[in-house]
């Protein structure tokens, strides 16, 4: 970590993880097996710390996580509180430009 | 073999204006599956085309597929996974329509759609949340039977519990026999609504062996009549950073002996999310995600691999075990060569639509 400098709160938690040693948490939850982990931090890595079993292209995987609202914290809830997410954009991967960020308000 | 009357038009055309199709006067095998934002689509792979495509009623977005065992009706779970909608493939139209919900009790049914082999009952297993002002209250979860008779405002018949987390249900070669795939292999008796068998696969206690973790949301079983996932375990009696710590393994249902089979194939190094058994040699299986996987289910070896071209979700093959089809994700299914993995061909969806977390079914007609 000596060139690694924690800048936003969710670096600071996961820096203060490791300081507090809660190490091995974190790598119980990682050993969930999906495309990547489902409480870990979405499409940046997958279970065995890669990305090599990530989906290919990342659009591959958009829609196949937000019509079951796999990861409802990083993606749009297109089960309940976001139907209409993606109206009109069948395509992930020629339409992705065109899905809008969502707020707690929306 | 009866005609169909989708036959009389040219397959371009109908293909492209959704117009009466035909399925052939011969045996032949169709793969369904499903297209944003709520399209029901007949694939011929032999053609390398679709030769209908069928809008459902009611919002999207369509996922679980479920055709009893003479192929005329497809049951689609759609509308955000609260309705099964049931078409007609003949004639395209909506033949049934069970909406779970109510204004104030939301109800999901989470993939977990199976229809009994004699086509009269549709089962779905079901979580309910009532909503309240200032609380939302989750209720137990059950499985709902319905009469497929109903029409287009079906009603649970009946309804008997079972446990959270199913994913998959198929009907058994018994009758009123369902299997559940939750965190455990369920028997129930569809009657009585008995929990007739548990088959362990989280609580299966085997020695050095952990829990293992299962993604299991793509339903294929209807070629081999053996429901298949991949699985992906911890060895408990190994160093945690010893290549042997982390497997890969297949878990097999056999729907007419009603036996359960698990078998490791290797040290994980990659995901898999669907699986499908060759109902040729049977003890054979193919396995995707980023790649196409084939291992033999009885010695545990991973027999080939190939890297694909993208990411697919779903896994089906054909009834003489010869092509491997792979769809779900984007917006293509493509053809494999069971023995050489040499691709073979590749049927786009229209519009360039994604098929997402699109099931994708083998109707033989």
């Amino acid at each position: 970590m000596k060139r690694l400098r924690a800048l936003n709160h969710k670096a600071h938690l996961l820096e203060q993880a490791a300081t507090d040693g809660h190490r091995e948490e974190v790598q119980l939850m990682s050993s969930v097996v999906g495309c990547t982990t489902t409480f870990d931090p979405g499409w940046e890595v997958d279970a065995f710390g890669g990305l090599a079993s990530l989906c290919q292209p990342m659009e591959a995987d958009l829609y196949g996580c937000t019509d079951p609202c796999w990861w409802p914290a990083q993606l749009a809830d297109s089960l309940n509180t976001a139907r209409d997410w993606t109206d009109g954009k069948n395509s992930a991967l020629r339409d992705w430009r065109e899905l809008q960020t969502l707020f707690p308000g929306d | 073999m009866r005609m169909l009357s989708i036959k009389k038009a040219p397959m371009v055309i109908v293909a492209l204006c959704c117009a009466a199709a035909s399925l052939p006067a011969l045996a032949a095998e169709y793969l369904l599956t499903v297209t944003r934002p709520n399209n029901l689509h007949i694939v011929d792979p032999a053609k390398r085309a679709i030769v209908r495509t069928i809008n459902l009623p009611g919002d999207g977005i369509p996922g679980a597929i479920a055709v009893p065992k003479d192929g005329k009706t497809a049951y689609v779970l759609t509308n955000r996974m609260e309705s099964v909608v049931g078409v007609d493939l003949d004639s395209g139209k909506p033949v049934f329509r069970a909406d779970f919900s109510t204004p104030q009790r939301r109800v999901k049914g989470f993939f977990a759609v199976a229809v009994s082999e004699d086509g009269k009952e549709l089962y779905v297993h079901q979580a309910p949340v009532q909503l309240g002002r200032s609380e939302y209250k989750v209720e137990d979860t059950y499985i709902a039977v319905f009469d497929t008779a109903d029409g287009m405002s079906a009603k649970p018949r009946r309804t008997f519990p079972a446990p959270r987390r199913i994913s998959l249900m198929a009907a058994t070669g018994k009758p009123d026999h369902l299997i559940a795939l939750g965190w455990d292999m369920y028997l129930f008796n569809t009657k009585t609504g008995k929990l007739e068998q548990t088959f362990p696969v989280r609580h299966w206690n085997r020695p050095g062996i952990g829990e293992p973790d299962v993604l299991a949301m793509w339903g294929t079983f209807e070629q081999a009549r053996a429901l298949s996932t991949p699985y992906f375990v911890a060895k408990t009696d190994v160093p945690p950073d010893s290549p042997e710590a982390f497997k890969a393994g297949i878990a097999v249902f056999d729907l007419d002996s009603e036996t359960l089979k698990v078998k490791e194939f290797e040290n994980a190094t990659t995901a898999m999310f669907s699986s499908v058994v060759s109902p040729v040699a049977r003890n054979e299986a193919f396995l995707v995600m980023n790649q196409l996987t084939k291992v033999d289910t009885d010695t545990g070896k991973l027999l080939k691999r190939k890297d694909l071209d993208q990411t697919y979700y779903a896994i089906n093959i054909s009834g003489d075990g010869k092509e491997i089809y792979v769809g779900g994700a984007l917006d293509k299914i493509a053809i494999y060569d069971a023995d050489s993995f040499e691709k073979k061909g590749e049927i786009q969806m229209p519009g360039g639509a994604d098929q997402s977390i699109g099931w994708m079914r083998v109707v033989k007609r």
